[in-house]
């Protein structure tokens, strides 16, 4: 033969090994690779948070730090500002590495004293990162706010504009004052201070409108308490003035009910355990709703009111954040999240969150800090050291409100009376407290698995026994290939008329399949007995022998006949008319259009074939011969399939519910279209659910791309996964092992 | 004890029997009964039914499509009628009690229009109008006028249609000009100053062009909509309505068997050429089914070398070892993972990992607005593909697995190299099995939604992924599906009830289609193992 030729030959045969070769690896290395690319996604919600400083600068020139009461950051960490004992606001650029020419401006402004009298500016309360009540030392408050604005200057330059904004001013007491807070909102301003003789004053200007339609300006003054007995140490208010917190040196927290202006009082009045510290500071998480409270012993705890079993609201201990950490003097929330920003005694910057009670991050400074501001999207923070040197850090927390507790235990949210598992990712309001509890989906995934696999199982096992061993052989021709189809039935298809088709059907006859569970071994027996009667003996018996179940076609169309038929006459009689009615009464639980018997229907029908063909295969694949010697000792057909065959095959058909269970457990469009979707955890059979699957359909689109949200749909893809792929794993493995016992393979 | 009383014994052994028989019976029930329902929904949905006039005791008079009949919660038999008009009473369909009937005929000279907007229209047609001019009588006249105006109508329409092709033509230039501009001004907008001046001066033209057919277009259709049809509907109330608007005529309570048939088959025809109407309600599917046909299509371009491949490595080249068996394993098993998972990954890695990196390198004049960064039909056909490719896998095996061992010996000791053997001998051989994986994969494809949902699948596109603008084959573009129209136009829709049958005729289509292929797949495997005579799996 010609060298050449043979020579190519060897040369194609080798480059194709090498090809299949890498090809199929790299194919197969890719399908794998889906799970390392999902989980890969998942992943950064367990990181910690992260803070790298990235600039530090000194202070501008005449501030000594002794003067400095309030340091903030601009949202784009280019420029800051500090608020001086002298009644000035200096803003100053802040270039990081990498920033081009300043584009924040040195800026000092003096700011007006709200009275003749004020001179210099005591103590700033912040509220939400840029607003700021100045306490001046007449007594005089006044309320600033600061903003930065991108704009672009001639040339294209981008620069960073700030602005500043007096919102309200509020003249002094009598009394000269030690703490204050003011609230600015469009019916008016409110003031809470303490005084230096240890009492609480309310002071608000409102804008009312009288009877005939008229804008008035209407003032308010009152004292809220007498003479307290353990001096105020912290002081807050919500952001509409409506409700006002104070804590004492003993350990008590105060809280006042603002809302009437007429009648301004003292709700609630917390007293402190024994043992306890002073509260050292007070201050709203985002939303207004948890007061975050920290005292000398170094704990740090959220609270907020709870309604008790008569209704009335107690403000109570919710989360605590730290235990016997240094004490926190200063509390800064955040604008964009929960996350609360702390300054302890010890001048270390931490962030916790209250919800997922994670301590986030302890910023890595060498010196103690004295004063902190965080920027506008929690990106960043500015703090003011012991030495006077002002260092930047930029913060990357991305996923606070996420840690395993959060996801898979109980969590006591915002306005809920106790610790629940709860889903609920969106709403419309930014300060919404995300509720991403994975155990309600998951609940609801194995409802519905499990109502399914209920009705599922023993049709598919009882069908394939029929099908494999007691059936007349020609007719098993024609089983096969319809189990198959059944098996194609593409999913929407089963889901829409589970949804529009059955749901409605079985809501008039909510009952019906209970009966038919009833009729049917009744109408089995009837036909068996007249078979007997009038079939055996006949022709008929040799020819019908393993058909029965053409028999059986006539009689389960009757008991569902039957069942649909006096299905209103039999409520009546054992339910006392109205069924809906009698479960609401016996059981309290309603009965829904889209509830778990339509799930069960349409989840076991696509369930059905994947039991039913594993099950036949093991069944079948029982050697003849056990059959054969069961029968020649004398035992009936059915002992032989129920003594001999079944347990023989029974792991078989174990794997066979386990990958059901899997195909279930995946099943998207039924559920999506049929159980409604409300994440409720109810064993009723009456009620929906959302299952795992629906959840990813119906969130994704929506969440944002390496959102918390987005990367929580991710872990439920990953635990879809993950289960699936082990039971489905597992159930290869039991069947691996049937076959080689039974001498296939 | 049980055996000492033989009869019974065998009795309840015996009920045991029939019970497992029943079982099956239920499973197979189940089956039959699903196909049946969809069979009979979808099927009848689009014969013409009967229009009966229904005289009720205020002295009102309804007329419409009797639809469904049943007991009303409060007791009293009562009878949905499907009324149309939905201009004028706000729902399609209506509930009346029987016992308030006095009188039900099926009066002649009825007519059902079906219109482009509102949907049907049920009543009696009187006349004609055109700017005031009204030649009209009271009796409702015969139709055979209203369709000679309605077919000049169209013509009318048809004669618009050279325009609007114009005017497509143009849109389509003035995007394109808009993205060259824009490209060239991200490249640098003083470097191509020239360029820049001379495509805004060219699409400054096509706009004045575009306006100019634009102003005869409405104008022509202007003068075509002000002839009008007069019609009256039960109680006599009259409507107005542009000819432009009609889209069939139907006499019902007037047609022969043949005109029923012929009515039927129009229908269908509009089914499976027209695009959609109303919200998806109405009209056809066409788009949709284009949708579901190239997005197999391109899957399988994907999943077929792919699994093939695998497969041959697995079975021919791997050694078999533990490794090779435990990836087999997770291989198959990846069969049965969820497949609203690839869709997640398809968004993951396709549609934000390369479709955003592709946007970045390619098209970056276009950012913020994605461009591949979106879900699209080459996205979804490739998540399809990877869902898919375990499927072709499996079944390839079990092809290669029925070729005897000795066809393999023969080939080589006859000199033959391995890949000799596989193109020569092995491949044809399991060709049937390759097949087989094949088409499943696509019936496995064609229904699937789920991951579709979230990788870019539409309710309504506005251009097919495959037109006559370069370049032809628009693979970022969105599509429409059979699967994802189910359950769209079934839960979305604002109108469920009147949407209804027309999920039925969707899901008739799909059903069709799957199991067509699956019926294929089942055939080809069948005679498959006849020729081997050995089934392994």
């Amino acid at each position: 033969m010609d060298q050449r030729i043979l020579n190519r030959t060897k040369r194609v045969d080798r480059w194709a090994r090498w090809g299949i070769t890498g090809g199929g690896l790299l194919i197969i290395l890719a399908v794998v690779g889906i799970l390392v690319l999902i989980v890969q996604v998942a992943l950064p919600l367990f990181f910690p948070a992260r803070g790298e400083e990235i600039t530090q600068r000194g202070l501008p020139s005449g501030v000594v730090p002794q003067d400095v009461l309030a340091v903030g950051v601009g949202p784009y960490l280019e420029g800051g500002y500090l608020v001086t004992r002298g009644g000035e606001i200096l803003f100053f650029p802040l270039n990081g590495p990498g920033a081009a020419a300043p584009s924040v401006s040195d800026e000092r402004v003096r700011l007006a004293p709200p009275t003749p009298q004020a001179k210099t500016v005591v103590a700033v309360e912040t509220r939400l990162v840029h607003i700021h009540t100045l306490l001046w030392q007449d007594g005089s408050i006044s309320v600033e706010r600061v903003g930065f604005q991108p704009q672009y200057a001639e040339g294209g330059q981008r620069v960073i504009g700030h602005s500043l904004e007096r919102l309200a001013v509020v003249p002094a007491l009598g009394d000269p004052l030690r703490l204050a807070s003011a609230r600015t909102v469009e019916e008016g301003t409110t003031r809470l201070a303490a005084t230096a003789g240890n009492r609480l004053h309310f002071w608000r200007k409102a804008q009312q409108t009288n009877f005939l339609g008229m804008t008035q300006t209407a003032l308010f003054k009152a004292y809220l308490t007498p003479v307290l007995p353990s001096p105020v140490t912290a002081l807050t208010l919500t952001g509409d003035g409506h409700g006002g917190y104070a804590g004492l040196a003993d350990g008590s927290v105060l809280y006042f009910d603002l809302s009437d202006s007429d009648n301004p009082r003292l709700a609630e009045w917390v007293h402190a355990p024994p043992g306890g510290g002073a509260i050292t500071a007070l201050n709203l998480v985002l939303g207004d709703i948890s007061l975050a409270v920290a005292d000398s012993t170094g704990g740090l705890t959220t609270w907020f009111s709870v309604a008790d079993a008569s209704g009335a609201r107690h403000l109570q201990k919710i989360h605590t954040l730290s235990v016997d950490d240094p004490p926190v003097g200063h509390i800064a929330p955040s604008r964009a999240g929960k996350t609360l920003a702390v300054l302890d005694k010890d001048g270390q910057v931490r962030l916790h969150h209250p919800t997922s009670e994670r301590h986030l991050l302890t910023l890595d400074a060498s010196r103690p800090m004295t004063l902190l501001g965080l920027s506008d999207r929690e990106n960043g923070l500015l703090a003011l050291d012991d030495q006077g040197a002002m260092r930047l850090f930029r913060i990357h927390n991305p996923h606070p409100e996420v840690s395993f507790s959060t996801l898979f235990g109980k969590v006591w949210y915002e306005n809920y009376p106790a610790p629940a598992y709860v889903w609920q990712s969106s709403s419309a309001s930014d300060d919404f407290e995300p509720k991403l509890s994975l155990i309600p989906l998951i609940f609801g995934t194995l409802k519905g698995t499990f109502y399914a696999l209920l009705f599922a199982t023993p049709l598919a096992v009882l069908g394939a026994a029929y099908a494999g061993q007691l059936m007349n052989r020609r007719l098993q021709r024609f089983v096969k290939p319809t189990v198959e189809i059944m098996s194609a039935m593409p999913s929407v298809v089963i889901g829409f008329l589970a949804a529009l088709w059955l749901a409605p059907l079985l809501e008039h006859h909510l009952t019906a399949p209970f009966w038919f569970l009833v009729f049917l071994p009744v109408v089995l027996v009837g036909t068996m007995i007249s078979w007997d009667k009038f079939g055996r003996g006949t022709v008929l018996e040799a020819t019908l022998r393993g058909m029965e179940f053409l028999l059986c076609v006539p009689a389960v169309l009757l008991a569902a006949a039957l069942a649909v038929g006096l299905d209103h006459l039999l409520t009546q009689w054992v339910f006392g008319g109205n069924f809906r009615q009698w479960l609401f009464q016996n059981f309290g639980t309603n009965a829904d259009q889209r509830n778990s018997v339509v799930i069960a229907f349409a989840l076991g029908f696509t369930v059905i074939p994947t039991i039913f063909t594993l099950a036949e295969d093991a069944i079948s694949s029982v050697p003849r011969s056990y059959t054969a010697a069961s029968l020649a000792l004398g035992a009936s057909r059915w002992q032989t399939v129920w003594r001999v065959i079944l347990p023989s095959a029974s792991p078989g058909i174990f794997a066979g519910v386990m990958v059901g269970f899997g195909r279930a457990v995946g099943e998207t469009m039924i559920v999506l279209m049929a159980t409604g979707n409300t994440p409720i955890m109810d064993v009723s059979v009456f009620n929906g659910m959302r299952t795992l699957s629906a959840n990813i359909a119906v969130e994704i689109p929506e969440a944002p791309v390496d959102g918390t949200l987005y990367r929580v749909l991710f872990l439920s893809a990953v635990l879809l996964f993950s289960t699936t792929f082990i039971i489905n794993s597992v159930a290869e493995v039991v069947r691996h092992r049937l076959r080689k016992k039974y001498g296939r393979f | 004890m049980a055996d000492s009383n033989p009869p019974r014994h065998a009795g309840r052994q015996e009920m045991m029997v029939w019970a497992a028989g029943s079982a099956l019976t239920v499973i197979l029930l189940c089956t039959l009964t699903l196909v049946m329902v969809v069979m009979a929904n979808g099927l009848g949905h689009f014969w013409p039914s009967p229009v009966e006039q229904l005289e009720l005791t205020g002295g009102e008079r309804v007329m419409g499509e009797v639809t469904d009949r049943n007991m009303s919660p409060d007791g009293g038999e009562r009878i949905q009628v499907k009324t149309a008009n939905r201009d004028l009473y706000g729902l399609d369909f209506r509930w009346i009690s029987q016992a308030q009937v006095t009188r039900q005929t099926r009066p002649e000279r009825v007519v059902l229009l079906e219109r482009k907007t509102h949907g049907n229209f049920i009543g009696t047609f009187h006349g004609f109008e055109e700017n005031g001019n009204r030649q009209h009588t009271q009796e409702p006249m015969a139709v055979e006028r209203l369709n000679e105006e309605i077919s000049k109508a169209r013509q009318g329409l048809a004669a618009l249609d050279p325009l609007r092709e114009d005017m497509m033509v143009l849109t389509r230039e003035t995007e394109r000009l808009t993205r060259r501009a824009a490209k060239l001004r991200y490249q640098g907008a003083e470097r191509n100053q020239a360029e820049l001046i001379r495509l805004a001066q060219e699409e400054a033209l096509t706009r004045t062009r575009f306006d100019q057919l634009n102003h005869q277009f409405a104008e022509g259709m202007t003068r075509l909509e002000q002839r009008h049809a007069i019609l009256a509907d039960a109680m006599g109330r009259e409507v107005l309505l542009p000819l432009t608007q009609v889209v069939r005529v139907v006499t019902p309570n007037d047609l022969s068997w043949f005109g029923r048939v012929g009515v039927y088959a129009s229908r269908w025809w509009e089914l499976l050429s027209a695009n959609p109407r109303e919200s998806n309600t109405e009209g056809g599917l066409f788009p949709a089914m284009f949708g579901t046909v190239m997005m197999v299509f391109l899957m399988s371009l994907v999943s077929l070398p792919l699994g093939v491949v695998a497969a041959v490595y697995l079975s021919e080249y791997a050694r078999q070892g533990m490794l090779v068996r435990l990836v087999r394993v997770a291989v198959y098993n990846l069969a049965g993972v969820p497949s609203i998972v690839y869709g997640v990954f398809g968004l993951g890695f396709f549609v934000y990992g390369v479709g955003g990196v592709m946007d970045q390198v390619f098209f970056p004049e276009r950012l913020p607005t994605p461009t591949f960064g979106t879900g699209g039909i080459l996205w979804a056909s490739l998540t399809l593909a990877l869902l898919t490719v375990p499927v072709v896998i499996v079944s390839t095996e079990e092809g290669f697995a029925s070729i005897p061992k000795g066809v393999r010996e023969g080939s080589i000791s006859l000199g033959a190299t391995r890949f000799q053997t596989l193109t020569r001998v092995l491949l044809p051989a399991a060709t049937p099995g390759i097949i087989t994986g094949f088409v499943l994969a696509m019936a496995r494809a064609a229904g699937e939604v789920a991951p579709l949902m979230i990788t870019g699948v539409v309710k309504m596109a506005p251009s097919l992924p495959l037109d006559g603008t370069f370049p032809f084959v628009h693979l970022d573009r969105k599509f429409m599906h059979l699967g994802f129209h189910i359950f769209d136009v079934g839960f979305q829709s604002p109108n469920v009830e009147a949407a209804k049958p027309m999920v039925f005729v969707t899901t008739l289509l799909l059903l069709g289609m799957v199991l067509l292929l699956s019926l294929t797949a089942i055939v080809l495997r069948n005679r498959m193992r006849r020729r081997y005579g050995s089934s392994t799996f």
